[in-house]
């Protein structure tokens, strides 16, 4: 908002008192500026600072010679992520998971902000915060709760679920049909209650005027929650999906390594980029093939999240982040 | 990938931190004396370097009233012990006689030492001596966080003692590319392989007599695997309820003598005393008789079913008391270390050999960091490691008459209400000292020990001919990532036996070789070829 105020101003103004106006709107925002300058910069810090270092990706790294005048070696460090027969496998693991993930946690927080909206209950605050807890908890825990599910011998499933329906105990960490399933489930499990926040939020920022309006013209909550709440949510998902395609080469470390205990015969379906690339320099500690994993992925998201707005704002400009 | 890429950016934000500010040298060294202009004064005297430099430091130590301080790091299982600022104080009394300066040591949580000392050493925070225990000798070789130790005549003019203490075979062992980067602990080199550990109290209840056993060398019952078979099958009818075989991936580093030259079973030497030819492991034999007996104890129901998820320590199971026994590799003086490990009476038997591999020695040596600013402080304190039986029972064990009292014997034991939960200083890494033997031996452990095991080391049946043998692999980095990931996804059903050897092992070679097992080998294979040539050996 604040950029788009200045941005009409100068429009109007052209260059004339283009000065005059910035000092203007420097002594306006003052007080923002200097609210914002904790995380300008911890961005700064944590975000730019460490850029220059990416050269790393390009050297192999030698502390003697330090970052810098470690020898180039162009691109050699990035062939383990391309030149094998995993890259096929978990390049695919890596997208296709984080697109089920994107779709499946988009619908369901959706779902439960709306239900979270309408609620009238004094048990709201109640359910929020139960449904937000899954957040909190570390995927070291999870994938414990899991294994307490899962686990061959002493598993809750195989010992006291199956035998109800006289079925004959599954060797969970060994069939990778199940997996994927598993993985979705956790992963909205432990997610939805937190990206609802968002939508909550945003339900609660609309006009009830608009909802009053309605409800005298006879729209009953199903056609309130179709025809008012979700094209006005519309921009928020497509805010927070954008955000997430940015992200799509990156891939849960916890989720991916932990839940699945490690487990090599489901490797198939868990490994991705980055639970294979720390499996490889878990013994090497080679900071170089680290880094350029990781440059390999932001670029790639930075290329993404382009595309993706690109193609937002030629349908719907109005939504596009920028 | 929260931790790795956060690590990442501390890491980058240090060394460049570092870079633009001058790698913060010149904090805390007021007290520091210019070592090596007062080495050169003293040399061209004609005096005693090695004193000339401590004189020196003690001088420059009265006039500012501080002393200059070395830091050794190396890791222990619970993080800095409670009383490690007193025992700081203890060695640095000590040594401030000795050598004028003082000593602290860093002791970092077994977990987290890897990429803190990693952290440390590229950023340019003071850390003088610190052990590979942990991100590995190799790995910190090819970053270049070590110093040559002999550079400037080093190691011979400040270690004199240190140098005639290790064998110049054990040292040449540690030696990359003919640098010498890191000094060996002293410790047992070889390994008794394959060692059946099982529960005494189990091995009773189920009226088994390990009488008719005869025993070995070193004390333990010598038996054969079709005798652990008998075993295992009289206390699995005697205790249905537990499990009888705690399994752990060791069936070829404990329970072979499979050389794993520079470091991985990728390309192996599968008769290391004999010949230098690199062959796939998975392939031969020996793998497959060990696949063999994994399916058959799996079938027999010897093995948990949740063998392949569950990451306990195959000893930490067995203290549970849920498992009955275990395989791992012996040594002299093992039964006390393995009875306080599985928290119960062990009966050992000892079912295969004595082997010395080609890394035996140098898988984790203690180095200087490149970077310290006084390399002579910090090979004075590495040898007073070695060599200062104060110093080495002060880093091992603590303080007399707090943590420990001395039994007429000179054996230690716990002092009066003191053991291993209330300790304030048990870092419990004895086989990483720089010299344990150089320190008083735990009540029960013979007193010889430190003989006891040189003769081990010596004796040793199968000795590899490649010891010392390293490689830097940097080059094959993407086949090894490849060859990792695919030997974690094949491997586990065939390890435990959980699959039949022949699907398994065909899936797992067939992996493999996939990954570029071939043409990985083959660059071992060139790589032991030349340094057999250039070493003479044949």
């Amino acid at each position: 908002m604040l950029e788009k105020d200045g941005e009409d101003m100068s429009g109007k103004t052209k260059n004339k008192n283009e000065k005059k106006n910035l000092k203007r709107r420097i002594k306006k925002y003052f007080p923002i500026y200097i609210m914002a300058l904790p995380g300008l910069v911890y961005l700064f810090i944590n975000n730019y600072m460490p850029l220059p270092g990416l050269v790393l990706a390009f050297k192999k790294y030698n502390a003697r010679k330090g970052i810098f005048g470690s020898d180039f070696v162009g691109f050699k460090n990035f062939k383990y992520l391309f030149a094998t027969r995993d890259a096929f496998v978990i390049t695919r693991n890596t997208i296709c998971y984080n697109l089920a993930f994107i779709i499946v946690n988009t619908i369901l927080a959706v779902f439960v902000a709306i239900l979270i909206a309408e609620m009238t209950s004094k048990w709201k605050k109640v359910y929020q915060c139960l449904i937000l807890l899954p957040y909190m908890v570390s995927m070291v825990i999870v994938s414990y709760l899991v294994y307490g599910f899962l686990s061959n011998d002493n598993g809750f499933i195989n010992n006291t679920v199956l035998p109800l329906f006289g079925a004959e105990p599954v060797q969970w960490y060994m069939e990778k049909k199940y997996w994927p399933f598993f993985l979705t489930f956790v992963n909205a499990w432990k997610v939805i209650g937190y990206n609802s926040i968002i939508y909550i939020s945003t339900i609660l920022g609309i006009d009830r005027g608009i909802y009053e309006s309605a409800a005298i013209d006879g729209a009953g909550k199903w056609m309130q929650i179709k025809k008012i709440t979700i094209p006005l949510l519309k921009p928020t998902v497509i805010m927070m999906t954008l955000l997430a395609v940015g992200r799509i080469f990156y891939s849960d470390f916890g989720l991916f390594y932990q839940v699945p205990q490690n487990q090599g015969s489901l490797f198939a379906v868990t490994n991705t980029i980055d639970t294979y690339v720390y499996r490889g320099l878990l013994e090497l500690g080679d900071m170089s093939m680290s880094a350029a994993a990781g440059l390999y992925q932001s670029i790639v998201g930075f290329i993404l999240i382009l595309a993706a707005n690109y193609s937002v704002r030629r349908i719907d400009p109005d939504s596009a982040l920028f | 990938m929260g931790l790795r890429k956060r690590f990442m950016a501390t890491m980058l934000i240090a060394s460049m931190a570092a870079t633009l500010f001058g790698c913060g040298s010149a904090s805390g060294s007021d007290s520091a004396i210019e070592s090596s202009q007062v080495a050169e004064e003293a040399k061209a005297s004609g005096a005693d370097v090695a004193q000339a430099v401590i004189d020196a430091r003690k001088a420059k130590a009265e006039e500012t009233g501080e002393y200059q301080k070395v830091v050794v790091s190396f890791f222990d299982w619970t993080g800095a012990p409670a009383g490690i600022d007193r025992i700081n104080e203890a060695i640095s009394e000590h040594t401030r006689e000795t050598l004028g300066l003082d000593v602290e040591l860093m002791i970092i949580d077994s977990a987290a030492y890897s990429d803190d000392i990693k952290l440390m050493l590229s950023s340019g925070e003071q850390v003088d001596l610190f052990s590979t225990c942990g991100p590995g000798y190799m790995t910190c070789v090819n970053n270049g966080y070590t110093l040559d130790l002999e550079e400037d005549d080093l190691l011979a003019t400040y270690g004199a003692e240190l140098k005639d203490l290790i064998r110049p075979d054990y040292l040449d062992a540690c030696r990359v590319g003919g640098v010498l980067y890191g000094v060996p602990p002293i410790k047992d080199y070889a390994i008794q392989t394959a060692t059946i550990l099982v529960g005494t109290e189990y091995l009773e209840g189920a009226g088994y007599d390990v009488s008719k056993f005869e025993k070995d060398d070193l004390g333990y019952y010598k038996a054969t695997w079709d005798d652990v078979d008998e075993i295992f099958e009289a206390i699995h009818k005697a205790f249905p309820d537990k499990t009888v075989f705690s399994t752990q991936d060791n069936l070829l580093t404990q329970g072979s003598c499979v050389d794993n030259v520079a470091g991985d079973y990728y390309g192996t030497l599968l008769d290391p005393a004999n010949s230098l030819k690199i062959e796939n492991v998975y392939e031969s034999d020996l793998f497959k008789e060990w696949a063999e007996r994994a399916y058959k104890w799996n079938q027999a129901g010897y093995i948990s079913g949740d063998a392949m998820s569950d990451k306990t320590g195959a000893s930490a199971r067995i203290k549970s008391g849920s498992f009955m026994a275990m395989m791992s590799q012996s040594k002299p003086a093992y039964q006390n270390q393995i009875n306080g490990e599985c928290g119960r009476d062990m009966t050992i038997f000892d079912v295969g050999e004595a082997f010395m591999s080609s890394s035996a020695v140098s898988s984790f040596p203690w180095c200087i960091n490149q970077s310290t600013e006084d390399p002579i402080a910090a090979m004075q304190v590495l040898t007073a490691l070695y060599t200062d039986p104060e110093v080495a029972n002060l880093v091992c064990w603590g303080q007399e008459g707090v943590e420990y009292k001395v039994n007429s014997d000179t054996t230690i034991n716990w002092a009066d209400g003191v053991n291993a939960d209330n300790s304030e200083y048990y870092p419990n890494v004895l086989w990483m000292m720089p010299n344990q033997y150089a320190a008083h031996v735990w009540e029960g452990d013979p007193i010889d020990v430190g003989q006891q095991t040189a003769d081990f080391n010596d004796n040793c049946a199968v000795k590899s001919k490649a010891l010392g043998f390293t490689w830097d692999n940097t080059d094959y980095s993407a086949e090894f990532t490849a060859l990792k990931n695919a030997y974690e996804e094949f491997s586990g059903q065939v390890v435990y036996g959980f699959v039949n050897p022949e699907t398994g092992l065909k899936e797992l070679n067939d992996a493999l070789y996939a990954a570029g097992l071939q043409d990985y080998m083959d660059a071992k294979q060139a790589a032991l070829d030349e340094w057999a040539t250039e070493n003479g050996i044949k």
